[in-house]
Parts: C-alpha cells; sequence; structure tokens
C-alpha cells in the first residue's frame, strides 16, 4: 500500500514538473493582461518613478523585477482592483520563475538597487515593465 | 577683428561642406541576422566602415557588406533570437567622419515565409491546410494569417491563433479551385513585429477545369450554337410560309369607326352561327279592357254586343327560326284600357 502511494506521489509530481512551463507561460500572458488593463484604467499621469533600464542583464531580471513590483506598491498601492491582481502576479512563484535568466554558475554580475534607476514618466515604466515580460515568454518553451 | 571674421565665415560655410549624417535603418531577418542599410537618402558618396553591438557585447565590425554601384550601401551580421529586447549600437566611420545611433528592435523583426503547406482531404470531409515556420520563435510567440480563393475569385482573409498552424476550409465544393497562402510574424505576447512575413508559396486544391472562371464549358458553347441555329431557322420558315406564321403569329383584329357585324369577331363554326340566329315575327297585339256593363243597359241598346271587363291579353306569335335577317324580336304584351263598347277579341 504504502509502495503503491509513493509511486503515485512520484508520478504526480513529476507531471508538475512537465506542467509548470505551460503554467509560467500562462501566468506570464495572465501578467500582461493585468497590466494592460492597469494602463487603460489609471489616467495619464506625470507621475515620475524610479525605473530599472531598459538593458537588463539576464542575472539582473529578478532584481528588476522585485524593483517594478515595489515601485508600483509605493505609488499606486493594492486598493485597486487591477493594482492588486497585478501586485499580486508580480509576487507569484510561477512569475518569478519564469523571468529567472540567470544561469547561476556563471553569474557574476552586480545588479543595480531600485533606488538608483533614474526617475521615468510612468509610462515609460510601464512600457519596460512590459518588455521584461514579454522577454520572458520568448524564451519559456 | 580679422580672426573673428574669418572664425565667423568658417562656422557659417563649414555645415555646407559637412558630410550629411548617413541614416541607419535596422531589421531582425527571421530572429538569425540583424540587416542594416544607410542609403535611404541615396546611394552614399563615400565608403564606410560599419560597426555594431548589443547591450553588453563586444562591438563587432560588419562581416558582410550588401554594395550598390561599387558602394558599401547596408550591412547583414548574425543574431541571437534574445538580442532584440536588446539596444543596439551601430557606428559608420569613414576618415575622420564617425556617425553613432542606437536603435531599439523589439518590434522591427521580419520572419520568413512558412514553409512546407500541405493541404489533405480530412476524414471529415473538410479541407486541411499545415504548415511549418522556420524561425526560432517560440511556437506560442508566432501568429499566422492565410488568405484563400475560390476559382481565382476576390481573396478572403482569416487570423490564425500562436500555436496553432493549420487551417480548416469546410465542406469543400468538388467543382471549385481553392488556393491558400500563409504569412506570419511575432505575436504580441512575445514583443509584436511591425511587419508580417512575405505570403508563402500557394497550395492548390480542386478541379483543374474551373481555374479559369472566364472560359465557358464545352457543352455550353455547344449549346449556344445549336439554339442560335434554331433561332435562325424559326425566323426563316416565319418568313416563308404564311401559314405557319399564321398558326404562331395570329392576327389581332383591328379596330375600325365602321360598325360591322359583331358576330364577325368571334371564330365561331357556321353551324354553331346559325343556331344563334333566330328570326320570327311578333305580332303586336292590342290589348283591350272591357268594362262589364249590365244586361238591362244592354238589352235596351241595339248593339248586341256584350261586353266584359277585363284585363287578360292573349297573343299569339309565330316564329320562323329559317330567316336568318332578323336577329332579334322582343315579345312583349300591354295591357290598355279599351272602350266598353268593343268585344274581346278572340284570337286564332
Amino acid at each position: 500500500m504504502k509502495l503503491i502511494v509513493f509511486c503515485l506521489f512520484t508520478i504526480y509530481c513529476c507531471s508538475l514538473v512537465k506542467a509548470s512551463y505551460p503554467m509560467e507561460r500562462k501566468k506570464l500572458q495572465e501578467v500582461l493582461r493585468e497590466l494592460k488593463m492597469l494602463k487603460h484604467d489609471i489616467p495619464n499621469t506625470e507621475l515620475m518613478m524610479n525605473t530599472p533600464p531598459k538593458d537588463i542583464e539576464d542575472c539582473c531580471c529578478l532584481t528588476a523585477l522585485t524593483c517594478f513590483r515595489e515601485t508600483l506598491l509605493q505609488h499606486f498601492g493594492i486598493s485597486g482592483k487591477y493594482q492588486k491582481k497585478l501586485y499580486k502576479s508580480l509576487n507569484h512563484t510561477l512569475t518569478i520563475s519564469g523571468l529567472n535568466f540567470c544561469n547561476t554558475e556563471t553569474s557574476t554580475t552586480n545588479c543595480s538597487t531600485c533606488h538608483s534607476h533614474p526617475k521615468e514618466k510612468a509610462s515609460e515604466f510601464f512600457n519596460r515593465l512590459e518588455s521584461l515580460v514579454q522577454r520572458g515568454l520568448s524564451r519559456i518553451n | 577683428m580679422m580672426p573673428t571674421r574669418l572664425l565667423l565665415l568658417l562656422c557659417l560655410i563649414g555645415p555646407v561642406f559637412a558630410t550629411e549624417a548617413p541614416d541607419v535603418d535596422c531589421l531582425i531577418i527571421n530572429l538569425k541576422n540583424v540587416s542594416c542599410t544607410w542609403n535611404k537618402k541615396g546611394t552614399p558618396k563615400v565608403n564606410y566602415t560599419f560597426y555594431s553591438s548589443f547591450f553588453n557585447k563586444k562591438e563587432k565590425s560588419c562581416p558582410q557588406y550588401l554594395t550598390e554601384n561599387n558602394m558599401n550601401i547596408g550591412c547583414i551580421q548574425p543574431c541571437e533570437s534574445g538580442d532584440r529586447f536588446m539596444t543596439f549600437n551601430t557606428r559608420l566611420v569613414h576618415g575622420k567622419d564617425r556617425f553613432k545611433e542606437t536603435h531599439g528592435l523589439k518590434n522591427r523583426v521580419k520572419l520568413n515565409p512558412p514553409t512546407n503547406l500541405t493541404v489533405l482531404n480530412g476524414s471529415d470531409f473538410n479541407l486541411w491546410f499545415y504548415w511549418n515556420h522556420t524561425s526560432p520563435a517560440r511556437l506560442h510567440c508566432v501568429e499566422s494569417e492565410v488568405r484563400f480563393r475560390t476559382n481565382n475569385n476576390n481573396w478572403g482573409f482569416s487570423k490564425v491563433s500562436p500555436e496553432i498552424q493549420k487551417y480548416c476550409i469546410n465542406s469543400p465544393s468538388g467543382s471549385s479551385r481553392y488556393e491558400l497562402q500563409v504569412r506570419n510574424r511575432i505575436d504580441e505576447g512575445c514583443g509584436s513585429s511591425d511587419f508580417w512575413s512575405d505570403w508563402s508559396e500557394p497550395v492548390f486544391w480542386g478541379s483543374n477545369s474551373s481555374i479559369d472562371s472566364d472560359s465557358v464549358p464545352l457543352w455550353m458553347t455547344l449549346l449556344y450554337v445549336v439554339g442560335a441555329i434554331t433561332l435562325i431557322l424559326l425566323v426563316v420558315m416565319l418568313l416563308q410560309r404564311e401559314r405557319l406564321k399564321i398558326i404562331l403569329i395570329p392576327a389581332v383584329p383591328k379596330p375600325s369607326p365602321i360598325l360591322h357585324d359583331i358576330e364577325d369577331w368571334f371564330q365561331l363554326s357556321k353551324g354553331l352561327k346559325d343556331n344563334f340566329k333566330a328570326s320570327y315575327n311578333e305580332q303586336v297585339c292590342p290589348v283591350r279592357e272591357y268594362n262589364y256593363v249590365s244586361q238591362s243597359d244592354s238589352m235596351n241598346s241595339d248593339d248586341s254586343t256584350s261586353s266584359v271587363s277585363t284585363n287578360q291579353t292573349h297573343c299569339s306569335v309565330s316564329i320562323d327560326v329559317n330567316d336568318p335577317e332578323d336577329l332579334y324580336v322582343p315579345l312583349s304584351s300591354s295591357s290598355s284600357q279599351v272602350p266598353s263598347e268593343e268585344v274581346l277579341q278572340v284570337s286564332d
């Protein structure tokens, strides 16, 4: 009986591993949809925010993701419907694993802190976040 | 004063003789190569040396130039599929002239057209088209568009979602000819490209005899010829044979102000005509009214006549059915007051 349970559990775990790629892809696609809704929801604002650069090295993508998430929380909060959804999605493990492009064996990169990034307009902030997520989708199987 | 004026003159004339900066235009081809050209404003007058690099990568000189009239007008160099998300730096050098530019190539991608476009008649009696794409892009990053037409008519367009590389035409007609082509580009979710690929090679399915919609089938041509000949013969016969003309095209009676026998308007046989003719003479029957007179009065009178009052009429008529001249003879009877002295007339 124990052996059967163990085998079933192993099969279940293997299926999760194989299914993770589509799950990551679906999660990143969900992030893009929520980002699109938020861009339409908030009015055109001249708000300036710390924005990661256009060019992000592979091993700094997760640092950039954290910066995007925290800056979003700082300036827009999570009171709004789309703000809350987007924040939760950016904090999800599938999003983090989907945007992890770093090969830790060869990584020697020092990534910039969030506050060191120059401030950009809100529209540029959202465009760069969108590019980061699209970059993740273009790499995932 | 003099050096100041010379300096001012140089500043004014200098830009006139300076080389105009060439405008470098770059495009990623099939996510495998970057193609840059700088002949948008015309063939350059000098041969530039081209250097380029993506962000955080080493600058390289151009491995393969594009030329026109022995002048370098562009460069093609390999790249990786993820490089388009990075800034692309270019540098054109000729002598002391150096022109630097930065480019964002995320959306400036043109894929190669789809390949291996095939058609199959499915077990569900539908027409299925399949194709492949040759770029390193992930399947969920490539969206397609098909265009198809039937019998060389107008094209119909249809978008195909990412990850799907097939298209179906429901219940195709066996007598029609179908033609289909496909093109693709990077989907919005992966940073959509501004350019569609070229259309793929077309694939055909259906009857060859229905290829040219302008050509008429042979049986139809024969039908037209036979119909035309029949019509000509009929016209000739109508002109030649009066009898046939009368049967096929009966004469329409012409109205005339002179009143003719109305019976002639109807095409009745002679026997039937005669049966309707009734000629008879009716004699006029005078009707008299007689007043009753008492016997005493009558006996005093020398008149032996006696009278009775009546309002009756009694007439007989004789009808001659053989007289063709009489058309209509109305029968009439009348009653009138007759003098009392008159005796009721009794007919034969």
